[in-house]
């Protein structure tokens, strides 16, 4: 299969230029609505609009502030900090949801179907039980049974709010990953495992020497939409914290959509949100490479 | 016009087209043993999900003056079961028409997205590795995923505006831009697996590229499909922004938009708000149901070696 | 081969071509058919949007050549920002008299209303709070102020009454209450700092006792600094924690209006405007109000009041004289009192109007024009002042005063560089 690629590298076949031919048209339609507004966005970087009425240009100044400006800097860690331990968290616990989830148990579209409930209740509502429960519920569990760490709010403490985030983050994202990861192990054929059985693998072992590899493009995915939702996150502090306690959840997303959008700084914002796009895009391209390596075909 | 070519053509495709039949596959075949354990570990999961959603349904049969600060009157049944939060929330949103509207959305992007992007995903995906461009294409488009919504949100504000499309279609076609690095990402991913015996076998028997796709490739991506309008039809449904912004002023509201009645700046009702979204909620579970029978029993692949 | 792909693209193309036909909408006018002038107005409190439709039919069965069209969208802000963005206009606005209102007039989005009759009738403090909001001061008139709301202190009638206590004019007498009211074993005060912009409610109540109304123009001019003039407020603000119930960043806005609705807390520093959210959870709860009393000397207190919702006219209104029409309508004593029993809302216009019983307490100082504007109005949203306070609030260490206040100054000139630079030029022109 891969010879066959190679051999005919370079030259372009027939069906080649068709495939080029359908695909161009599509191209133009995405350049139209993303890179087009990206443009203009990187334009707007370049002055101090306020996102109405006039404008001047500022030439760089906004990328000067940027570098200097520690409330950016702090929601950058922030915005790592939770990325990094999202991703894990996520893709460990839906990875193990996957797996049980395809195989054969009893009631499996009922759990399959509660799994998805938290993706699709909305901000307001995550927003409003989750505060009750760091609020009221884990303290008094915390009184209750003495233990010291859950008598405090989770979300009153700088220390502590960003896990409240990832706790409710992941609870709302695993669905996404979940779904993918099961539709990746519908690649893995069926045939390949009777083969092992009859090599006597099993348990961990197959799961590390042919499960896992055969649905690497799929951990791939995971991985690169899972850090990009998880670095773009703003439904959750919304809901949750609003940024606090004392500026210690504010994450990117949230610098520029409230001070971008609701506030005056829109000029400033889009060129963060603009150096923000371009550590992402190297972030993740670095992540496909990694991985991309690691994949193997059937 | 164009439809007659479409039958024309499916009338060409020779009858000895390599037909996989669909095999049920379990990605792992386990001990009952294991299976056990993963029946009550996955049950106990479970809870964490339901608690939340036990509150969320008290809240919304209950009335505001029962909401409580002390977690014990919380976590208490309602004083009685009346409906008639649900029907207030039906009123205040204007259910059905709203209603109609995220399915209008919801519906026509999930279609275009699976026509559009498996198409781009299948091209992309094939020649990536043949010539260069179809990886450049595939790194522009994916990493165009990564573009924060709100620096797009102004310009395309405006773009709209100027194309004459602020309105459902232009939200329709922004969904079909906004979700296209992802389904791309998961078309070209899931190829992998697909062997290309099954393309090279159609065209030996002189199919038409086109007819190759639509015939042969399109319909093994069929779990794919399912996921794809699952992930699609989710992040539609639940959105505001891009309706907010772009269709504002138009009368037209989707369901998120007027849920947005419940909360002002100073005040939210909570006990209207909790039944809407328990309402809204439903369709997209039913969908997402329909669709996950769709991934587990549509694999087809894998049969051919 | 080829030609088949090209179809199908022409296919697809086909059916996007369809669907963008089918779904387009209609246009804008100006004109309805029957030749009524179109006056649309957005206004920004989506609560209000009852009355907003009871006074546009009455004033559409009542005018035979303007047809009014009010909207009164969620999230009006942003609605209002994609318009602008696509030159697509309302006639009238109807914003807050904060920082947007500074910024949209400093864009000059805004029509000159100096020849509106209707403005004579208006309170001068409330069209002076709007000249301060000015960036450097303008030649004219740019909003009409319809409503305004107050911050104080709310407390419990009931409760009061039946303790024996008296209502606080000097902030002694306001911390003795305190400490009384704990000795009862009560909370005197429920604060839900969660929730940011509940810092600002104590903030304001204090400040406008204790600072000029226009301190933020004089530090823009480098006529003073917000270390020197916050200093009390800060500490002020401090103080009142300790009388408040444990660890107030852990409760929301709406955990302390449930919290105050059942009686947990006696007092609720906070505006008018939480008033319905607190009587959703107890309809029947008996609230009054009075003025923060921050100073020592009572006759000095000041209540903090500023517009809450006010019109203006946007600068390519093509029918002026329509647009004053609207207001003179919805400035009409019968509708103004209309607005104030749905809203329980403080009018803006002079006479004698029945004010909301919850703010009995504070009826004086509404009509005798005893008021200044929310601090906060003149902060710019994305400086975050608010999560600053509340930063400060929870930070024990011993120098979290000044950490504050040297924040306050520095960021201040961070995020108001262009505005300083104006202000400076416009001082510079007055000298030479």
């Amino acid at each position: 299969m891969e010879k066959t690629k190679k051999k005919a590298k370079n030259s372009w076949s027939k069906n080649d230029k068709i495939f080029l031919g359908i695909l161009i048209p599509i191209l133009v339609l995405f350049f139209c609505f993303n890179t087009l507004p990206l443009i203009r966005g990187f334009y707007y970087g370049l002055t101090n609009f306020r996102g109405y009425g006039d404008y001047d240009f500022v030439g760089l100044r906004n990328f000067q502030d940027l570098f200097s400006d520690v409330r950016v800097g702090k929601s950058y860690m922030f915005t790592f900090k939770y990325a990094i331990v999202m991703t894990i968290v996520v893709n460990l616990i839906s990875l193990i949801l996957a797996l049980g989830l395809n195989r054969s148990i009893r009631g499996k579209n009922v759990l399959r179907g509660i799994y998805f409930v938290p993706n699709i209740l909305g901000g307001l509502v995550v927003g409003y039980i989750f505060s009750f429960i760091f609020t009221y519920i884990l303290p008094t569990i915390g009184e209750m049974t003495g233990i010291g760490f859950l008598q405090n709010s989770m979300l009153a403490s700088t220390k502590t709010a960003w896990i409240a985030i990832v706790i409710v983050g992941a609870w709302q994202g695993i669905a996404m990953n979940t779904i993918i990861y099961i539709s990746g192990l519908q690649t893995v054929p069926e045939e390949v495992y009777e083969a092992c059985m009859l090599d006597g693998a099993s348990g961990w072992k197959k799961f590390s020497k042919i499960t896992f590899p055969l649905i690497m493009p799929f951990v791939t995915i995971n991985l690169v939409l899972c850090m990009k939702n998880a670095l773009m996150v703003f439904d959750q502090i919304m809901s949750l914290t609003n940024g606090g306690p004392a500026q210690s959840t504010e994450s990117i997303s949230y610098l520029i959509y409230n001070n971008g959008m609701d506030g005056g700084q829109f000029g400033f914002q889009s060129a963060n949100a603009f150096v923000f796009f371009i550590v992402i895009v190297i972030i993740s391209f670095l992540q496909m490479k990694f991985l991309g390596g690691k994949e193997e075909q059937l | 016009m164009e439809e007659k070519t479409t039958v024309v053509t499916e009338k060409k495709v020779p009858e000895t087209l390599p037909y996989v039949k669909p095999k049920k596959t379990h990605g792992a075949v386990g001990s009952k043993a294991v299976n056990r354990i993963i029946t009550v570990l996955l049950v106990l999961g479970c809870l964490t999900i339901f608690f939340p959603l036990y509150m969320t349904v008290i809240i919304a049969f209950k009335q505001p003056s029962e909401m409580t600060n002390d977690v014990a009157g919380a976590l208490a049944l309602p004083e009685s079961w009346s409906l008639d939060n649900f029907a207030e929330a039906m009123r205040v949103t204007d259910f059905w028409h709203s209603l109609g509207n995220s399915f209008l959305l919801t519906g026509v992007t999930v279609v275009i997205c699976i026509l559009l992007h498996s198409l781009a995903g299948y091209l992309i995906g094939r020649k990536m590795n043949r010539h260069k461009i179809f990886k450049a294409s595939y790194y522009y488009v994916v990493s165009g995923m990564f573009v924060p919504f709100a620096v797009l949100m102004m310009p395309l504000v405006k773009q709209t505006a100027q194309l004459g499309i602020a309105n459902r279609f232009g939200v329709i076609v922004l969904y079909v831009v906004f979700f296209m690095p992802m389904n791309i990402m998961l078309y070209a991913g899931y190829l992998k697996n697909i062997p290309t015996a099954l393309e090279e076998a159609a065209c030996v028997d002189g199919a038409s590229a086109w007819q190759t796709y639509w015939r042969v490739i399109f319909p093994n991506m069929k779990p794919m499909h399912a996921t794809v309008a699952v992930l699609t039809a989710m992040s539609t449904w639940n959105d505001v922004m891009t309706p907010l912004v772009i269709m504002s002023g138009t009368d037209q509201n989707t369901l998120p938009l007027a849920q947005l009645n419940f909360q002002t700046q100073f005040g939210t009702n909570y006990n209207l708000a909790f039944a809407s979204y328990l309402l809204a909620l439903l369709p997209i579970l039913i969908f997402y149901i329909i669709c996950q029978k769709q991934i587990i029993n549509g694999v087809v692949n894998g049969a051919v070696k | 081969m080829k030609r088949k792909f090209r179809k199908g693209i022409a296919f697809i193309m086909a059916v996007i071509m369809a669907l963008s036909v089918c779904l387009t909408g209609c246009g804008d006018e100006d004109v309805t058919a029957d030749g009524k002038v179109i006056i649309e107005l957005v206004q920004y409190k989506p609560e209000a949007v009852d009355i907003f439709e009871e006074l546009e039919a009455k004033f559409n069965a009542t005018h035979d050549d303007i047809e009014l069209r009010i909207d009164s969208p969620n999230d009006a802000m942003t609605i209002l920002k994609t318009r602008f963005i696509r030159e697509d206009n309302p006639d009238i606005i109807g914003i807050g008299g904060d920082i947007n209102y500074s910024n949209f007039l400093d864009a000059d989005m805004f029509m000159d209303i100096s020849d509106f009759d209707g403005l004579a009738d208006i309170k001068e403090n409330y069209l002076q709070i709007n000249k301060d909001l000015e960036y450097v001061p303008q030649e004219g008139v740019y909003a009409c102020p319809y409503m305004s709301n107050a911050a104080g202190v709310l407390y419990n009638k009931d409760m009061f009454e039946e303790h024996g206590w008296e209502i606080p004019t000097t902030w002694s007498e306001f911390t003795a209450l305190c400490e009384e009211i704990e000795a009862a074993g009560i909370q005197p005060l429920y604060f839900g700092f969660l929730d940011s912009w509940t810092t600002l409610a104590p903030w304001n109540a204090i400040a406008v006792n204790l600072c000029e109304s226009d301190i933020t123009y004089q530090v823009n001019a480098g006529d003073a600094t917000f270390s020197e003039a916050y200093r009390e407020v800060a500490i002020m603000e401090k103080e009142l924690l300790q009388y408040a119930q444990p660890n107030p960043v852990a409760y929301g806005y709406n955990d302390a209006c449930t919290a105050f609705a059942r009686g947990e807390s006696a007092m609720y520093v906070i505006g008018n405007y939480a008033i319905s959210q607190i009587k959703s959870v107890n309809p029947d709860m008996n609230i009054d109000s009075f003025v923060f009393p921050a100073n020592e000397n009572a006759e000095d207190n000041i209540l903090n009041s500023g517009n809450d919702l006010m019109f203006c006219i946007m600068e390519d209104c093509e029918y002026k004289e329509e647009a004053y029409e609207v207001l003179r309508f919805l400035l009409e004593d019968e509708n103004v009192q209309l607005y104030i029993e749905d809203q329980s809302a403080v009018p803006c216009k002079k006479g004698d109007f029945e004010l909301p019983s919850e703010l009995d307490g504070m009826s004086y100082y509404i009509e005798n024009g005893i008021i200044a504007d929310y601090q906060d109005h003149h902060y710019p949203s994305e400086m975050s002042v608010d999560a600053m306070i509340q930063t400060y609030l929870i930070d024990e260490s011993s120098d979290a005063l000044e950490t504050f206040l040297t924040r306050f100054d520095t960021e201040w000139v961070r995020y108001n560089r262009d505005i300083i630079q104006k202000v400076q030029e416009y001082e510079e022109s007055l000298e030479n």
